[in-house]
């Protein structure tokens, strides 16, 4: 600090050192001035550039020559978006230091990009022009013209407000609200901007305390025009909507989409899954049912292999069988001979070998089928007629003397076999041939006494065997058509 | 409520580059320092 007078620097006494003036109220002027910079500044720190301003000025207007002051205001005025102002406190703080002054290059800052001055330039005309417009009750070529303004300088306080005043006239509350909260931004503290936000924030939310509540207003168009949120909602009035039967209808039209979305959506996705479950399960149904033909072709080769076996094993038992009958019997005839050789007498026991011998070849007929005597060999035929033709007319005597004698006895059961073989052995004897059919008249086979009888009567004509046979024939007749 | 034509007054042209000199010109730096000056300056009149 310097003397006013003599441009001594100042001490702390009261007066100047250098030409001894009373520097006390001048002193408390640089003081006050110094004051209400460093107020200033504190303001510009927090942003409340109006209230930086006034203090600034109240600075500058105590000392002109607070450099710092005016540098600041400049600052402050370029932060608003005065730059012109701005530009004005630095050409001033320029000239009234104009050395070691950072004014300098904060002009040169501005003026050395010309196309910047430019856009600055045009930014407050176009500024000025819209005020212009709002003088002449043009307020949307205004609002245009604002918003042109705020494009190339955003941090314009001033055209921010005079935005958000002509929102406010047209009650576009919203809209009113983004521009003061921008001015509030660059400038914190700013009177108007907090007047008009409380005027928006009052319409916005006249009673209620929830922040989205829509506001409505009447319009002469008998429409309801209201802001929610961000959007204008414009609602014709007196229009009732039928709720009863919009609301059936809504629901019918929301079952009918759900079943068509069932039907084309999950119906068809189900059958196709049904349908694999089924072709699955069909061609495991049909892998078994080939296992087990499979299996039941080659059990039917098996049997037809056992089949064969089995036949071929019968024919080796036929013939094996066939052998042991030709064997067996060979047996008897040969036991037959030796009887005879041993005891050519003993007629019974020969007849007896005789009689299992012929018994065999019955019983094989009767298993086989087949003529015994068709399979015996020369020889075995031979010697049989040899032995029948050395012991035959003594067997028919034995065997007729017993049948006989049975015949006689009425003992037709044993006269029959004997008369029989008796015949056999001697088929001359006529006498053995009727009473073997008297003998089957006895018992009661009449056929079998009749074919007998006639025997008797072809075989032995004449004789009193052939006659008593005609005699019994004709009873035996007669007593039949009696019957 | 707010008057917009009320408000509408407080609103005035900004200085336009071309005006700037003008205005710097036109300023009045007086301050108080320099009335003080003036009042010591005067009251040494009136004692001479």
């Amino acid at each position: 600090m310097n003397c006013y007078n003599c441009g001594c620097r100042l001490s702390e006494y009261d007066f100047c050192t250098g030409c001894g003036v009373d520097v006390t109220i001048y002193k408390k002027i640089m003081f006050m001035s110094n004051r209400f910079y460093n107020d200033g500044l504190e303001k510009a720190s927090v942003r409340d550039l109006s209230g930086a301003i006034i203090s600034l000025r109240q600075s500058i207007k105590f000392n002109k020559n607070n450099i710092d002051a005016r540098n600041l205001l400049g600052l402050v005025y370029f932060e608003m978006g005065e730059v012109v102002t701005a530009l004005q406190e630095w050409v001033i703080s320029k000239n009234l230091r104009p050395k070691k002054n950072i004014a300098d290059d904060y002009i040169n800052m501005i003026q050395a990009n010309q196309t910047r001055l430019d856009a600055i330039n045009q930014t407050i005309k176009k500024y000025n022009q819209a005020l212009m417009y709002c003088y002449q009750d043009s307020q949307d070529l205004a609002v245009i013209q604002l918003k042109k303004v705020l494009s190339y300088n955003p941090k314009y306080v001033r055209a921010h407000q005079l935005l958000a005043l002509l929102y406010i006239n047209a009650e576009e509350w919203e809209k009113a609200q983004k521009e003061l909260q921008k001015c509030s931004q660059i400038d914190t503290n700013n009177t108007a901007t907090l007047r008009y936000m409380r005027e928006v924030e009052h319409m916005l939310m006249p009673e209620e305390p929830a922040k989205n509540t829509p506001r409505k207003k009447k319009t002469a168009e008998n429409v309801v025009r209201y802001q929610s949120g961000n959007e204008t909602i414009i609602q014709p009035v007196n229009v009732k909507e039928s709720k009863g039967v919009s609301s059936l209808l809504n629901l019918g039209i929301g079952v009918i989409i759900g079943v068509a979305i069932a039907c084309f959506l999950i119906l068809p996705s189900q059958i196709q899954n049904a349908k694999a479950g089924i072709n699955d399960e069909l061609r495991m149904v049909s892998e078994q049912s080939d296992a087990k033909t499979a299996t039941i072709d080659e059990l039917e080769q098996k049997v037809q292999k056992l089949t064969d076996e089995k036949a071929a094993l019968a024919e080796e038992l036929a013939a094996s069988q066939e052998t042991d009958d030709t064997l067996k019997a060979t047996d008897g005839l040969m036991m037959a001979a030796g009887a005879y050789l041993e005891a050519p007498d003993d007629i019974e026991k020969i007849a007896g070998y005789l009689e299992a011998l012929a018994a065999e070849d019955e019983s094989s007929e009767a298993e086989n089928g087949e003529n015994a005597e068709d399979n015996r060999s020369e020889s075995f035929v031979a010697l049989y007629d040899n032995l029948v033709k050395a012991v035959g007319p003594r067997l028919a005597d034995y065997y007729y003397n017993i049948g006989r004698t049975a015949y006689f006895d009425e003992d037709y059961d044993t006269s029959i076999p004997n008369l029989q073989w008796a015949y056999q052995y001697n088929s001359a004897n006529n006498e053995a041939l009727f009473y073997l059919g008297n003998s089957y008249r006895g018992i009661g086979e009449l056929d079998t006494a009749k074919e007998i009888y006639a025997q008797v009567i072809d075989n032995f004509p004449g004789t009193r065997t052939a006659a008593q046979s005609e005699t019994n024939l004709a009873e035996i007749n007669n007593a039949e058509q009696q019957n | 409520m707010i008057d917009f034509e009320e408000e509408l007054k407080k609103f005035h042209p900004s200085l336009e580059v071309e005006d700037a000199e003008e205005a710097i010109y036109g300023q009045d730096l007086t301050d108080m320092a320099d009335l003080l000056i003036k009042m010591v300056e005067k009251t040494k009149t009136e004692e001479e």
